[in-house]
């Protein structure tokens, strides 16, 4: 085995094993004697099965998913734009789920529990289909990423023109919402996750020296037989699928696709099989703690996880510039 | 030698401009073919028409038809033109930090299903490959911190992984001090293979290429050897400046000087530049 199956064999044992430590994480006292037994079915301590069961496996298991697809749609995005600042959230999709989010709060007050991810959901393709549109008339990416901002710009202050005439109590729900949560995340979350994690996995791996080929430059790839244009739509398809299904059940959870794909690179790899494996691992162990530390830091109250996200993703990035500056 | 391209009455038309007007002409198995002429005189374009770039040949401004094998190249899918042409561009655009490795194995791409790894056989022609440029021992190097000479030795060392039959440069020697000039042209010519590339330095064209294209405002001026293309009054009416061949005493080759006729005509010439 080489070096890079050798790291990648490491961190998924470390997924597994991190998995398995959050679950004793939370306000009821589990210890590991007592997990070990619920997950082979002889629980003696019923509330603790319950526990496990149905807060705390569903929770790090959405978690595991959304962690993965957040940092593989980053780097899907990097390596097809050629842009390491490329990330889903720079188009715009998480200010067009806010505003589907907004929207939903704000005109069906009751049954939200369906509405809201699936507001959500719809406004975040619709920021795409918007930022699509663009990317077709223009060919370049450096603009597409401007217009991503733009569109991300202004679908954010339709939100905050609604939330300002909007009702105190609609507008506190949409805030708390956009800054992340998964507390209230159940398992067929994770059904949904983890099936477009999945497709996004396998055409990944399918078109992986097409995605690879890009990284020359458009004319490089077109010589090699790419169509570009057509394998770039379909990749910010991909990305944008992912990342509006999980900001529908998670909430705004920023940076992690911007950080990890930075990391694997330095750790791992450039080349879209070995970027993709790595951040879906690395994103995985990464989410999964953070809502660790998210749930357990304070007494009596929840630390909304892409408060924490943001706050890690902004001190490492300012890390990474101090560095290439100490380096140049 | 058998006729592996052929191309006949390619125009290709814009607004008031002609790119390309009624190109005809076959390329030859083997051949190292040079296409020259000044700035703008639709060099990259031709390059361009002749491996249906974004399948370009399917606008409505361009006539014309461009033959691969006796079958016209609007009929081959992009796969397999990319098995048929390798091409190395002028520029490349990664910021990531691509190993020459992971630069060779874009090579290996139109050979490739989905869904498929690299195999034994792979990893030994991209050896082969790199052995054969020089570069073997630069296999794990960052591709953006090689020299100028050494990236374009990668990018032909890619083409051949790529296995095509036609290898086509768009200006090899830019960028390139004197002696990575000769090596890479040097090179070119001894992979056996088919060349097709625009050069800027006639000299240079005169001494690697077996024949040159001389195209000037879209139109194929002359279609020859070195000696024959490179004649004095042709080059002058084309370039705008007189022109004076001569014979390398040491390579043999044909070679060209452009002088201004006088340094009254000089100086003028700089004065006017300067807007004096």
């Amino acid at each position: 085995m080489n070096k890079v199956s050798i790291t990648l064999f490491v961190l998924a044992i470390l997924v597994i094993l991190s998995a398995l430590a959050a679950i004793t994480f939370g306000p009821a006292d589990i210890d590991s004697a007592q997990l070990l037994n619920c997950l082979v079915g002889t629980c003696q301590n019923q509330i603790a099965n319950v526990v496990i069961w149905q807060v705390r496996i569903p929770r790090v298991l959405v978690a595991l998913v959304a962690g993965m697809g957040l940092a593989i749609a980053g780097a899907i995005l990097q390596n097809t734009t050629r842009n390491p600042l490329a990330d889903p959230y720079l188009f715009g999709i998480v200010s067009g789920a806010g505003l589907g989010a907004t929207i939903a709060n704000i005109s069906l007050a009751d049954n939200l529990t369906i509405a809201l991810p699936l507001a959500a959901f719809l406004g975040a393709l619709f920021s795409v289909v918007i930022v699509v549109f663009i990317a077709k008339v223009l060919r370049s990416m450096e603009q597409l990423l401007l217009a991503g901002v733009a569109v991300s710009f202004m679908l954010a202050s339709i939100t905050q023109f609604i939330l300002y005439f909007g009702e105190p109590f609609a507008t506190n729900r949409v805030i708390f919402w956009l800054m992340g949560s998964l507390a209230r995340v159940e398992m067929s979350n994770f059904y949904v996750i983890a099936s477009i994690l999945l497709i996004a996995m396998i055409t990944v791996f399918a078109l992986h020296r097409q995605i690879d080929a890009l990284l020359l430059g458009d004319e490089s790839a077109a010589s090699l037989g790419v169509d570009v244009d057509k394998l770039r739509l379909l990749m910010l398809g991909i990305c944008a699928a992912l990342t509006a299904t999980i900001v529908a059940y998670c909430g705004g959870i920023g940076f992690v696709g911007l950080m990890i794909p930075h990391i694997v690179r330095q750790l791992i790899g450039v080349t879209t099989l070995k970027l993709i494996i790595g951040s879906a691992l690395i994103g995985a162990i990464f989410l999964i703690w953070v809502d660790v530390i998210a749930r357990s830091s304070l007494p009596h109250a929840e630390i909304p996880i892409g408060i924490i996200t943001s706050a890690l993703g902004s001190i490492f990035f300012l890390f990474i510039m101090y560095r290439s500056r100490a380096i140049t | 030698m058998s006729t592996l391209l052929n191309i006949s009455g390619l125009s290709w038309r814009v607004p008031n401009k002609a790119i390309l007007h009624n190109i005809n002409f076959n390329v030859s198995k083997g051949e190292v073919i040079g296409i020259i002429g000044p700035n703008g005189a639709g060099k990259t374009s031709l390059l361009r028409c002749l491996t249906n770039q974004a399948n370009i040949l399917a606008s409505k401004n361009i006539s014309g038809s461009v033959q691969l094998k006796n079958r016209a190249i609007t009929q081959y899918s992009a796969k397999e033109i990319a098995q048929h042409f390798a091409l190395v561009m002028q520029k490349n655009e990664t910021i990531f930090a691509l190993s020459v490795q992971d630069v060779m194995k874009m090579g290996l791409l139109p050979h490739k299903t989905l869904f498929s790894l690299d195999s034994d056989h792979d990893k030994a022609q991209i050896t082969l490959a790199l052995s054969k440029v020089g570069l073997s021992h630069a296999a794990n190097s960052h591709f953006n911190l090689l020299s100028g000479g050494e990236q374009q030795r990668v990018l032909i060392a890619r083409a051949l992984v790529q296995a095509s039959q036609i290898l086509i440069l768009d200006e090899p020697t830019n960028h390139l001090d004197v002696y990575y000039q000769h090596q890479v042209l040097q090179l070119v010519n001894k992979l056996n293979i088919t060349v097709i590339m625009t050069v800027h330095d006639l000299n240079l064209a005169s001494l690697y290429c077996q024949r040159l294209l001389l195209l000037n405002q879209g139109e194929l001026i002359c279609d020859g050897s070195p000696k024959e293309v490179l004649a004095p009054k042709q080059l002058s009416q084309v370039f705008g400046l007189p022109c004076q061949q001569s014979i390398d005493a040491i390579t043999g080759a044909t070679q060209v000087s452009f002088y201004l006729n006088n340094t009254d005509t000089q100086d003028n010439y700089f004065l006017e530049s300067l807007g004096e």
